[in-house]
């Protein structure tokens, strides 16, 4: 996959949820742009191109980053502050979908300047829902700041 | 004190007309009036000035405004080229003919060189007339082109401007229509999705007139606004591959090709220099098209491209309804449509713009076909760019 | 109407919206995309920047008013657009992790980017058609009331 076509970054280490969340978005054709990072030092490393994404640019991020609260090596909570804190990144939606039921997390993910900030639901068919709607709101309503020659810079022909 | 210059006039009834004014520059009163005589001879009649030096000379040439200098080599207080400097300094185009003693030909060859436009010898005056003429037809025909050139250049900045004003022009007005038309047609929806039913018979059909008009309007200011961009941002000019833009353009006709069954093929196609988000709209155009316009069978698509003298040529051919030759031209004109809206939708933009993308990158687009047997729209774009073009396209179409 | 746990008991949250816009032809659109839906009890709107800080810092006749859990927002605002709006938000501590929506009809890069930059939430386009602009409405509220786990309250 080209490094410059990934729609969505999915930070998570649990091997259940990612299949989970890339089921849920192949059913809305979305699932062949995206990007598996299974730790926060990978998903750091993908966003800033750096250590195994060198070849990555700045000028084509993901539209939408996809991140898990409990990771290994660097966790959510750090990846969230050095995304929103560097301006090569801040503008990037991401977007907390965790577990953890902390109203204490939730606050200092706004504070950080999270986009939004989820529960993932225990339920199969509800997480599936949830997927879905995250896609289709993040990649289809709203307008990110990206800009890849998509059809988004296309007219439509008549 | 310099003298004021003395005046040589001849009478003449059967030459009428106006007077051949010169200006000489001469110091002997016989050499002056053998000069005057020749021209005479020679078909001219003349009112002529005589100075000595240079203040009389630039006195004369502001009071008196000479066609032609007549000038001597040689003078007590001045030299006869001098005169050019004069003529330089005071920015007039007056022809001045050297009318001298034997000077030797590379004295000549050499005043002639900086700027004398001939040279007559004293004892060979006979010439001079038909030399006086030469040099004042080429001065009228210097002038001509002058004024011509200049008119040309006005005319230019003149297109150059008005053609930004109307591009300007037609990008504000369908941007700043958009917002109100978007209230008209919101509330024409909501009116009639709100009232359906609750007011007389004809009023459904009223609101619905309404809010077609002003749908319609919306989609015809987009197309404006899009026809009217092109060209606007040409920063994305560079060397363009075409096979990259055919699978983006693939990827967005994705749902349109999904519901055909089209089969779309392309050769390996060139790279060529470009704007790419412009060639993408222009494949895109002409492959959509091509989808659209199907007959009863699922629409076979093909994209080639071929390599002539100076240019590429790409062709986009379909198996679909076709175009009769008639219409072949008129298609690519803004907002014609050869079917009914109801038969196939759109404005009727799409061809423009190919056809505005295609001419600004300097290159042609043309249609062949036939109704009912397919259609093949093939354009140019030259090698590298706008330099390399030779103007148009006319000897590559068969 | 959206259920949370606030000291282990489960309690109902009555959501309120702020819609700031300057057209009132859009805020009406807005309010009829969302007639009937049981997410939100309130619609508040404003219709410039300097009111929209007004009521959001509760001064003068909004001094009773709830902070909004979500804030729909446009940028051509006369007297304070939504960019100042926005930065006034995320400069105040109370005010900073109230979700804003960019709700506007450019789709200028540079808006676009800015906004993100300057901390909005997301960005949504006006679309031209109704069918499609209660669409997106319908989905802002769905997506911000129904399923996302808003800010704790400041109190």
């Amino acid at each position: 996959m080209n490094p410059s076509e990934v729609d969505i970054l999915l930070v998570d280490d649990s091997q259940d949820d990612v299949e989970l969340t890339l089921h849920a978005l192949r059913a809305e054709n979305l699932a062949n742009r995206v990007f598996v990072a299974r730790d926060g030092e990978e998903a750091l490393d993908f966003l800033f191109c750096a250590g195994p994404h060198t070849e990555r640019s700045f000028d084509h991020p993901p539209k939408m980053v996809l991140l898990d609260l409990k990771l290994p090596k660097v966790d959510g909570m750090q990846v969230l502050k050095q995304v929103k804190g560097d301006p090569r990144t801040r503008t990037i939606p991401v977007v907390l979908m965790t577990s953890s039921k902390e109203e204490r997390d939730r606050a200092i993910g706004y504070d950080l300047g999270v986009n939004s900030y989820l529960q993932k639901p225990v339920d199969f068919d509800e997480f599936r829902k949830m997927v879905k709607l995250l896609g289709l709101y993040w990649l289809v309503i709203n307008q990110p700041p990206v800009t890849n020659g998509n059809s988004h810079s296309v007219a439509q022909a008549k | 004190m310099s003298s004021a210059g003395t005046k040589l006039e001849t009478e003449s009834s059967a030459q009428p007309g106006p007077k051949l004014r010169a200006l000489l520059v001469e110091d002997n009163a016989l050499d002056a009036a053998l000069v005057v005589r020749a021209l005479y001879k020679g078909g001219f009649d003349v009112s002529a000035h005589i100075v000595q030096d240079e203040a009389a000379f630039t006195q004369a040439l502001r009071t008196q405004r000479p066609e032609i200098v007549l000038a001597d080599y040689n003078l007590p207080n001045w030299k006869g080229m001098e005169s050019l400097n004069v003529l330089r300094r005071e920015g007039l185009d007056i022809p001045m003919i050297l009318v001298s003693g034997a000077l030797g030909d590379v004295t000549a060859v050499e005043c002639i060189r900086q700027g004398a436009t001939d040279y007559v010898l004293k004892d060979s005056l006979a010439r001079l007339s038909e030399v006086v003429r030469r040099a004042l037809r080429e001065k009228d025909e210097r002038s001509l082109r002058h004024r011509m050139e200049e008119d040309l250049a006005r005319k230019v900045d003149e297109l150059a401007r008005s053609n930004a004003d109307l591009e300007q022009f037609a990008y504000v007005a369908s941007h700043d229509l958009q917002e109100p038309l978007r209230m008209v047609t919101a509330y024409t929806q909501l009116l009639a999705e709100r009232y359906r039913g609750k007011l007389d018979e004809n009023a459904d059909k009223y609101i619905g007139y309404a809010s077609e008009g002003a749908q319609r309007m919306q989609v015809l200011i987009q197309d404006l606004l899009a026809f009217s961009r092109v060209g606007r941002n040409n920063a994305g000019i560079g060397s363009v591959d075409c096979n990259a833009v055919m699978a983006d353009v693939l990827q967005t006709l994705a749902p349109a090709i999904q519901e055909s069954g089209a089969v779309i093929t392309h050769d390996a196609l060139p790279a060529v220099w470009a704007d790419r988000t412009q060639l993408a709209q222009v494949f895109q155009n002409l492959v959509g098209n091509a989808i659209k316009f199907r007959g009863k069978e699922p629409p076979v698509v093909s994209v080639q491209a071929e390599k002539t003298a100076q240019r590429w040529q790409f062709s986009v051919s379909d198996n679909g309804i076709g175009i009769a030759p008639e219409f072949a031209e008129n298609i690519f004109v803004v907002f014609q449509r050869l079917h009914a809206r109801t038969e196939y939708p759109g404005n009727g933009i799409g061809l423009a713009i190919c056809k505005k993308i295609v001419e600004r990158n300097g290159g042609k687009i043309w249609v062949e076909s036939r109704a009912g047997s397919g259609s093949s729209f093939k354009f140019t774009l030259p090698f590298h760019g706008l330099d390399a073009a030779e103007g148009s396209d006319c000897e590559d179409i068969a | 109407m959206a259920l949370t746990r606030q000291k282990g008991v489960i309690v109902k949250i009555l959501l309120e919206l702020l819609v700031v816009d300057d057209n009132p032809a859009d805020i009406a659109l807005v309010c009829e995309a969302l007639a009937g839906s049981k997410l939100h009890s309130k619609i508040n709107s404003v219709g410039d920047g300097v009111e929209a800080m007004t009521f959001l810092n509760r001064r003068e006749k909004y001094v009773n008013a709830l902070p909004p859990d979500l804030v729909i927002l446009d940028l051509n605002l006369p007297k304070r657009d939504g960019l100042a709006v926005l930065a006034a938000m995320k400069a105040g501590p109370d005010l900073r992790r109230i979700p804003v929506v960019i709700f506007s009809t450019s789709q200028l890069r540079r808006d676009i980017v800015r906004s993100y930059e300057m901390g909005a939430n997301c960005y949504v386009s006006k679309p031209g058609n109704l069918t499609e602009f209660f669409s997106a409405v319908k989905s802002i509220e769905e997506f911000w009331f129904g399923f996302v786990n808003l800010p704790p309250r400041g109190e």
